[in-house]
């Protein structure tokens, strides 16, 4: 209703639309919502599904194809957290990895059709809504300040913005700052392009719009699971950062702060 | 004015709205059930089997080592059994060709006894031979001549006078005759 039109004459394509529903003077994007408790719960079945797996009696002691899964993305993380942190962080790790998995559910859901070359999808996905990329940065960079401060102490933690050089404390703040939004809008970016995409693909008449279709969603589901992995890694890598201060002169401190956690890079 | 500002915020998608505390609550809520029940079952799971691996591994070291082991000592033991089988085994030789020495002395030895033996009784036999031929050839020999002659020879120094010469002439007969 509020929608911005493209400027194609005949159409009516509408982006940024969302059912809405206005309570106590806040405006809640239902469909967004919906889709995200969609694919939020099955991530949370998935997880559970492995975890039964897990918690069974299996005398072969042969994993499960769910529990490779899990497995092999847990393992990732954990991977990554060790490198970048030092150790595996116990709130890191499943942030990252529920980042992941929530971020690729939900790119994917957009795939769905409501029905064949019709340009709006079953849900869409709620990656492509600021609100919820928006939320998921908060949370992270919130963690990675609450861990920076907890690592450094507050002193330790806000020195590093006047260093090397005190004048660089602007471009250090907005740096800061400028993490959680890019975080954010690149992935919202991408998911929202990608189903501007799809309706713009379902434009074309159905006969010849097949193609097109296949190609661009065989590769959205690409662009899908390298946001979720863009998403995870760099959440990781600020948490690393936020530990570790910036750059090489972390070796000079590491004298001062005997609580600098040993770093990986 | 309040009613303008919510509708301009609305119509721009960049903007969150009520809906991001609905996110963030719900995002928080998926990231604690995962790390509350999910991940942790999973890492103690991958961390089991690492263990198990690694302890496969360690136990599949030892079984080699010490199989390593037993084959060595048995490759030795066999070596030594052979070093063992092949010196008894020359002992037994050696034993042998003793024994098979020792005896073939000894019965040279019981050979040239014998010969010994056969030649002293043969030398007795011959002195007792000739004795007794001394004794009565030349009684014989007297009693035929008497018989024959006659004449009584019973002259003990003519009687032995003439078996004397009778021998000397059958010795100095033999000998030529032999030469």
């Amino acid at each position: 209703m509020n929608g911005l039109l493209l400027p194609l004459a005949t159409t009516n394509i509408e982006i940024g639309k969302h059912t809405t529903v206005t309570v106590g003077g806040m405006t809640f994007n239902v469909d967004t919502i919906i889709s995200t408790f969609v694919a939020g719960a099955i991530v949370l079945i998935l997880g559970f599904w492995a975890r039964s797996a897990l918690t069974k009696k299996n005398p072969s002691h042969v994993p499960t194809k769910i529990q490779l899964l899990w497995e092999t993305i847990v393992g990732e993380v954990n991977k990554q957290v060790e490198d970048n942190l030092g150790r595996v962080h116990p709130f890191v790790v499943p942030l990252a990895v529920a980042l992941f998995f929530f971020i690729l559910i939900a790119n994917w859901l957009e795939l769905l059709p409501t029905e064949i070359n019709h340009d709006l999808h079953l849900l869409p996905a709620p990656t492509a809504d600021t609100n919820l990329t928006y939320a998921m940065a908060i949370m992270a960079m919130v963690g990675v300040w609450i861990y920076g401060i907890r690592e450094k102490g507050a002193r330790g933690y806000f020195r590093h913005f006047i260093e090397p050089f005190p004048v660089l404390l602007p471009l250090n703040i907005l740096e800061e700052l400028t993490k959680p939004i890019t975080l954010a809008l690149r992935l919202f970016g991408n998911i929202f392009a990608g189903g501007i995409m799809l309706a713009l693909i379902g434009l074309i008449p159905f006969y010849a719009s097949w193609l097109p279709n296949l190609v661009w969603k065989l590769f959205d589901m690409f662009i899908g699971g390298i946001q979720a992995f863009i998403f995870a890694l760099l959440t990781v890598l600020y948490f690393g950062m936020a530990g570790a201060g910036h750059g090489e002169h972390e070796e000079h401190e590491a004298d001062s702060h005997d609580n600098t956690p040993e770093l990986a890079h | 004015m309040a009613t303008q500002a919510i509708v301009a915020m609305e119509s721009n998608f960049l903007v969150p709205n009520g809906t991001f505390f609905v996110e963030l609550f719900a995002f928080a809520i998926m990231v604690w059930i995962l790390a509350k029940f999910v991940i942790p079952p999973i890492n103690k799971a991958m961390t089991a089997r690492q263990e198990a691996i690694r302890q496969q591994f360690a136990d599949l070291d030892q079984a080699k080592t010490e199989a390593h082991e037993a084959e060595e000592e048995f490759r030795s033991q066999i070596a030594d059994a052979r070093h063992e089988a092949a010196r008894i085994r020359e002992e037994a030789r050696e034993q042998g060709a003793a024994i098979i020495a020792e005896m073939r002395e000894q019965a040279q030895a019981e050979a040239q006894r014998i010969v010994e033996h056969a030649h002293t009784q043969i030398e007795a036999d011959r002195k007792a031979a000739v004795t007794s031929l001394r004794n009565e050839v030349g009684t014989l020999a007297t009693t035929l001549a008497g018989r024959i002659v006659g004449e009584s020879l019973d002259d003990e120094a003519r009687q032995s006078r003439v078996v004397d010469r009778f021998l000397a002439d059958l010795d100095s007969t033999r000998t030529s005759g032999v030469n």
